[in-house]
């Protein structure tokens, strides 16, 4: 059984980090995208707390698709979905609760992120347990990967850090006054700020598109 | 002639899956609830325990004096306020601390504040919660614009756009490229202190 799944599981786990990445490829989970990635760490939370959220409602929903009726089924899904996130909710209020605060009212609001409601709707209502759960860690694997890079560059531009440890030296703050060189890194605040998310996402999504029009 | 269904059957024929889910999940809930809720409230009273210490470090202990008590701010701002007593080792009183909340640039912005036994010198504030823009309006947390609220008489405060920050008086400078988060912090402090006076003199807190 396994193994004749295995290439359409490989398949599956690999569509999710790049051909059918849920951020650069389907354009999904836009909102946590721009809104929560001004560091890693911020976006690291996100990004496994979605997957959690991906992956228990993916086995759930599994389970259950043959006794799906039509027209309940995005009720039964929205359902699962927000038992899963009002868990994972409580989990960073219990552990980790700086971060709780600063993710604040999105991570209620996976709820409401399309990444999952659509694996549900096209992947785990149509297929098994075992395609359900690769489909559930690689979209979940893409989703992650993806919101920690645009992290680590806005982190990066902005403050010269990545996970709040400095790896670029700031410039000093009365450089100029000494008529010499720039001695450092100058931060980008903008970065940081939504416009620079925005222009961070649109220059990787061109880079994707470039890359895949030569590789096509 | 088609046989008629009972409409009571027909509905839990349809919706038996989601009734039944709907029970397990929501026992689900309110296991993990039972389980974590402890430690959830846990962190909310080291969080307060937290920013009393660090606004009155000879803190050894503090004790709610007023919790969650309805105050009127304005004609239609009314907010609940929670009072701390703070006590040294010899469990003499060396301040109170109270929670403060306004609207921010991004988001709102809740702030603890601290003010002497006798309510005549503010002792600080530390930011309990704020979004303020990264860089910018995130520079209350810094002592630039904190350390001016230390020691400043215990009444309304002005902003001022320029002026030297290190003197201690009722002006406060504004962190530059963050006006509005200045203005924020201080509407707050304005907001409530002679209201918080007040509620402190009428429940004997203030002599």
């Amino acid at each position: 059984m396994a193994n004749s799944n295995s290439p359409k599981a490989l398949q599956t786990l690999l569509a999710g980090l790049w051909k059918e990445n849920p951020v650069l490829a389907l354009l999904l989970g836009m909102c946590p995208t721009l809104a929560v990635t001004a560091d890693v760490k911020s976006a690291l939370t996100m990004g496994l707390s979605t997957s959690f959220v991906l992956l228990c409602s993916n086995i759930v929903v599994s389970l259950m698709r043959n006794l799906l009726k039509p027209h309940l089924r995005i009720l039964m899904f929205t359902l699962t979905i927000a038992t899963f996130v009002t868990i994972a909710d409580l989990y960073l209020k219990a552990f980790l609760p700086a971060m709780s605060d600063k993710l604040g009212p999105y991570i209620p609001l996976i709820i409401v992120n399309c990444i999952i409601i659509c694996r549900a709707e096209a992947c785990a209502s149509k297929n098994g347990l075992f395609i359900s759960i690769i489909d559930a860690i690689g979209m979940g694997l893409g989703f992650t990967v993806t919101l920690c890079m645009l992290g680590a560059i806005r982190e990066i531009l902005a403050t010269g850090a990545v996970f709040g440890k400095q790896v670029l030296p700031v410039i000093s703050e009365n450089w100029y006054l000494t008529g010499g060189m720039p001695n450092g890194f100058i931060p980008m605040f903008a970065f940081a700020l939504p416009v620079g998310a925005f222009v961070t996402l649109g220059l990787i999504l061109g880079l994707v598109n470039m890359i895949n029009k030569k590789t096509a | 002639m088609q046989h008629k269904t009972n409409p009571i059957i027909l509905f839990i024929k349809e919706s038996w899956l989601l009734l039944v889910s709907a029970f397990i999940f929501g026992l689900l809930l309110a296991g993990i609830n039972a389980a974590w809720s402890p430690k959830v409230a846990i962190n909310k009273e080291n969080k307060i325990q937290d920013a009393i210490v660090a606004l009155i470090p000879a803190t050894a202990n503090s004790q709610v004096a007023i919790d969650n008590q309805p105050i009127q701010l304005g004609d239609k701002d009314t907010a609940k306020i929670s009072i701390y007593k703070a006590l040294d080792k010899n469990n003499k009183l060396v301040g109170f601390a109270f929670t403060a909340s306004g609207a921010g640039y991004a988001d709102k912005i809740d702030l603890m504040i601290a003010v002497d036994p006798s309510f005549k010198k503010f002792l600080g504030y530390k930011v309990i919660f704020s979004n303020e823009t990264a860089g910018f309006g995130s520079k209350i947390k810094e002592p630039f614009y904190r350390d001016q609220y230390i020691g400043a008489p215990a009444k309304k405060l002005t902003l001022k756009k320029v002026g030297n920050a290190k003197k201690i008086d009722d002006e406060i400078i504004a962190i530059s490229g963050a006006t509005i988060s200045s203005t924020a912090v201080i509407d707050i402090f304005n907001k409530y202190v002679d209201k918080v006076k007040d509620l402190m003199t009428q429940k004997g807190l203030l002599k």
